[in-house]
């Protein structure tokens, strides 16, 4: 893809897919296309990307689900933690008309802290809802004016944040 | 289903068929899996982090794996759908004790 990403954040429904198409192959099914393609767009981020990183949400629902089939996607991502004016921004992405659960994870894309790393934000968001995706780019501008607004009246550390890109796992596919 | 019959050489050929339904053509790769209910030929839908996830799983654990994955194929769309709704995070002001701060002196991304 034209664009690389070096810090992608997995939406939920991503890593759902990533999970289910495994239990199906442990029980002997075949994957939905669905599957297939979010597998695919995690195993191809995960060849170039320095950073593969999920929601605490995620975190907390892959954690209660049978190790053999979560511990290794926990493994392979870093779980990014809420940092200061995450939810005041995504009550502001609700104006967008985007749900309260995706406007929490747009707003992890900038406000999401990997306290490892010391590093807030990440370059992309990848998701398989397409509404989501396209209502995103459809009111970028808009978007981008309110977020810029928000936060030039915040303190220094985060005046530097950015809005994240959000692609879809096709997009990551296809290169586009 | 097909019975297909192993040669002395260990191989197996495709009905035209089947080669036909599914879009196969020369040169195709296709993805053999043993599982514990048998061996799956996949159309080289298997990513490399899912096959390297997989070869990594002992017999033992393919077949408690396969347990595990009968359960959770046996639940309703709306009870596997409430399994990745749980933890749903509030948007409410009185929620935001749970923020950290961002760390200073480190551009973000």
């Amino acid at each position: 893809m034209s664009f690389q990403p070096e810090n992608v954040l997995f939406d939920k429904g991503v890593i759902r897919r990533i999970y289910e198409f495994r239990v199906r192959l442990a029980f002997g099914l075949p994957p939905t296309p669905q599957q297939v393609e979010a597998s695919r767009a995690f195993a191809h981020l995960s060849t170039f990307a320095s950073r593969m990183c999920i929601t605490q949400q995620t975190a907390n629902i892959l954690q209660r689900r049978p190790a053999r089939f979560a511990a290794a996607i926990l493994n392979d991502t870093q779980t990014l933690n809420k940092g200061r004016y995450l939810r005041r921004w995504a009550r502001r992405l609700r104006g967008f008309a985007f749900s309260p659960e995706d406007a929490v994870m747009i707003a992890y894309g900038s406000f999401g802290v990997d306290v490892h790393l010391q590093k807030a934000g990440i370059d992309a968001v990848v998701t398989n809802d397409l509404k989501l995706a396209a209502n995103f780019h459809t009111r970028y501008l808009e978007i981008d004016g309110r977020f810029a607004e928000m936060v030039q009246n915040l303190s220094d550390p985060h005046r530097a944040l950015k809005l994240p890109r959000i692609i879809t796992v096709a997009e990551v596919l296809t290169g586009v | 289903m097909e019975r297909l019959i192993v040669d002395a050489d260990g191989k197996v050929v495709i009905p035209p068929e089947v080669i036909h339904k599914r879009g196969l053509r020369p040169g195709d790769e296709l993805t053999l899996v043993e599982t514990t209910g048998g061996l799956f030929v996949y159309p080289n839908t298997i990513d490399p982090k899912t096959l390297e996830w997989w070869n990594s799983l002992t017999e033992e654990e393919r077949k408690l794996a396969q347990a595990e994955a009968r359960e959770y194929e046996s639940l309703s769309e709306e009870e596997r759908d409430a399994i990745w709704n749980e933890y749903a995070e509030s948007l409410e002001v009185e929620a935001e004790g749970d923020e950290i701060e961002l760390p200073t002196g480190e551009r973000s991304v």
